[in-house]
């Protein structure tokens, strides 16, 4: 295994963004283009956009992110493992058991603190413990 | 092993890649593209690790780093407000005899290393012969280096419940703890 | 590899990288025109009916009318990423198609021809790598555009997509426990053979629950519907690509087609056979090839299907099937079939031992 066999992989990098170039380049000539001032603005729906998109986001995007370099980096360490399992027998099923466990661990706090619910006041709906379930509602009304 | 000239030449137009990246990530005024250069920057490492015959950390740098740690910044960038005109003023004081400081001391580590280690380098002779990069690092990780494997994960969990907090220490009256108390109401 | 890598295994290569290419985008086209047809007739309509016979040309044409429209550029863009952005989402779904193998090998002069781009030891954690580095293109239109409604879109899609990623790498690694291996034409010859002689050594056989979690995070991850959030029209108009027009529209458009396409064939090779299947000894490099593409158009045509079928998830739900659902039923699964399977070594070796 050496890197030539990443050459077709660089070649396909080399077709792909030719292909994507060319293509836009080429339009360049055969669209045309009349620009006037509202073509321009950004999108709105027809109103004139009053402020800039300098929107904050709610720091739920953030946490998602976050939890996704967590759970990235443990996904990372069990490849070589599921390769090799075949090898490490019981030993490695302990391993990536306590190794999960922990894992869990973490998923349980972050389940509990809220951070994987996102829709908004989900208690009016059902009332207690169905918090973090959407559908709760639904089967309740199915059931009514 | 010997290197060669194709290699030497291949090392150095990746390296150029991944240093004139890098200093656009520095220099750069506008955050996203500098998170996009550090991408770049990534990116060319991962592929200096495939020429080094390392394709599994080649692979763990894409989807780790350039997957997530900058998918992360590029959140955070937009969470504070997508600003086209950044406030370039300095807060932190000292930060530029500091950065000096750290560069320096980034340098004479380097140059230790390479004068310590450079001259044999530890070329593993089973990477020589071929065999299955990752078979080997599950066969260290996992038996070797079982209790450094295991013990990543306590950081992981203090990261986790690290992030969890700071967040809610953000904006203490909405969202999460208002989930929360939705929870246990 | 088979064969030195000498000149012409590099010209072979690029060969091979050609006509995959040339193949991909050919059958992307000949997707959408299925796609429309299939969702129409489902719907009792009859669907493109004047380009060609059939209307077998639509795609064709709406191409070339694409070329031909203009890329309006609001003033408010970033340009550079702007333009950046529609590549970012359309490379990564072809350097997957490089190490897809689509069928078994061709000799030619002697020499073994692998119908694959290229076989990479790492081969799974490639198509992870790329399919995270697709994030991108989306997020950056988002951000790029300037405008509200972009923004939102590629912000949403970006956080629907890592989280459907951490399903889809809890997915795989039961599969790469099962074959014992990360390369791509590594899992397919694992699965070859039969077990009591008729049922095909399919991975997903014995990994139902991945196989249909994979499923789930591929429609989440290509932003199809029922998961099109993205493009919810709505409420974000058309999300991520609001701003964009023309050819740069219709680039993002093929990529979307060509990234369902791709994670189709990823599904059928890691959990369905790859290009296993009943073959004949008349041209023995065609079978493999028909059972790929034939394993591939089913999937596919699921894709479809559930697209003309199911009503659009809400944004909380798409989360907290994600992050509630799929994740804790992957992590659970994950440790009893290890538990298993290492239950069914230890027995084995004492039966062997005694």
């Amino acid at each position: 295994m050496t890197i030539a066999d990443y050459l077709p992989i660089l070649m396909m990098l080399v077709v792909g963004a030719l292909f994507g170039g060319v293509s836009m380049f080429v339009s360049k000539f055969l669209a045309p283009r009349r620009p006037t001032r509202t073509k321009l603005e950004p999108y709105e729906c027809g109103i004139v956009a009053d402020k800039e998109p300098p929107e904050r986001f709610p720091v739920r995007f953030y946490m998602v992110a976050m939890l996704f370099i967590l759970f990235d980096i443990e996904i990372v360490f069990m490849y070589p493992w599921a390769v090799a399992y075949g090898r490490l027998g019981v030993f490695g099923f302990v391993e990536m058991a306590v190794f999960l466990l922990i894992l869990l661990g973490a998923y349980a706090y972050i389940w509990r603190e809220g951070v994987l619910d996102w829709a908004p006041r989900r208690a009016l709906l059902v009332g207690s413990r169905s918090a973090s379930e959407p559908d709760a509602a639904h089967e309740a009304e199915k059931a009514a | 092993m010997k290197t060669s000239w194709p290699d030497i030449l291949f090392f150095a137009i990746v390296c150029g890649i991944a240093l004139g990246a890098a200093l656009r990530v520095v220099l750069s005024k506008n955050a996203v593209h500098s998170a996009l250069m550090l991408a770049l920057t990534l990116f060319s490492v991962a592929v200096i690790f495939i020429a080094q015959s390392a394709p599994f950390l080649a692979a763990v740098q894409m989807i780790v780093y350039a997957g997530a740690v900058v998918v992360l910044f590029l959140f955070v960038i937009m969470l504070l407000g997508v600003d086209k005109n950044e406030d370039l003023r300095e807060t932190l004081r000292g930060q530029r005899p500091a950065a000096l400081g750290l560069a320096l001391l980034f340098a004479v580590g380097t140059v230790g290393v390479i004068r310590l280690y450079g001259s044999g380098a530890p070329q593993a002779e089973a990477i020589a012969l071929g065999a299955d990069n990752v078979q080997l690092i599950a066969d260290a990780l996992f038996t070797t280096y079982l209790y450094a494997f295991e013990i990543t994960a306590a950081p992981l969990l203090v990261a986790a419940i690290a992030a969890v907090v700071l967040a809610k220490r953000e904006r203490p009256a909405k969202s999460l703890s208002e989930s929360r108390e939705d929870g246990s109401a | 590899m088979t064969g030195p890598h000498d000149g012409w295994w590099v010209l072979g290569s690029a060969l091979k990288v050609v006509i995959l290419f040339a193949a991909t985008l050919i059958l992307v086209m000949a997707l959408v025109y299925i796609e429309r047809k299939v969702v129409a007739f489902m719907q009792v309509r009859i669907g493109p009916n004047q380009a060609g016979p059939k209307g077998i040309l639509q795609t064709l044409a709406d191409g070339i009318k694409l070329f031909f429209k203009e890329p309006v550029t609001p003033r408010a863009v970033d340009r550079p990423i702007y333009i950046l952005a529609p590549l970012l989402s359309l490379i990564p779904m072809f350097l997957v198609v490089a190490i897809i193998p689509f069928g078994n090998s061709i000799t030619i002069n002697g020499r073994e021809i692998f119908l694959q781009g290229t076989d990479l030891n790492i081969g799974i954690l490639f198509f992870l790598a790329m399919s995270s580095i697709g994030v991108y293109g989306i997020t950056l239109a988002g951000w790029a555009s300037g405008s509200k409604y972009p923004l939102i879109g590629g912000i949403r899609a970006s956080a629907q997509m890592i989280s459907y990623e951490t399903c889809m790498g809890l997915a795989l690694i039961p599969a790469v426990m099962t074959t014992g291996t990360l390369s791509m034409r590594g899992m397919v010859e694992a699965q070859s053979g039969t077990w009591l002689g008729f049922v095909p050594r399919w991975t997903g056989l014995v990994q139902v629950i991945p196989m249909l979690a994979f499923f789930i995070c591929a429609i989440a991850e290509t932003n199809r519907p029922p998961f099109d959030l993205v493009e919810a029209e709505t409420e974000l108009v058309g999300g991520f690509h609001t701003e964009y027009s023309g050819i740069r529209f219709a680039i993002f458009y093929l990529a979307e087609f060509a990234n369902m396409f791709t994670i189709s064939a990823i599904a059928v090779t890691v959990f369905l056979g790859g290009w296993n299947g009943p073959g004949f000894s008349f041209l023995p490099w065609l079978w493999p090839l028909l059972w790929f593409f034939a394993k591939t158009g089913v999937l596919v045509f699921i894709f479809m299907w559930i697209r003309a079928s199911l009503p659009r998830f809400r944004y909380d739900q798409l989360m907290s099937l994600g992050w509630k659902r799929l994740i804790p039923v992957l992590l659970v699964w994950l440790l009893l079939s290890s538990g298993i399977q290492a239950w069914i070594n230890e027995a084995s070796n004492h039966v062997a031992g005694g």
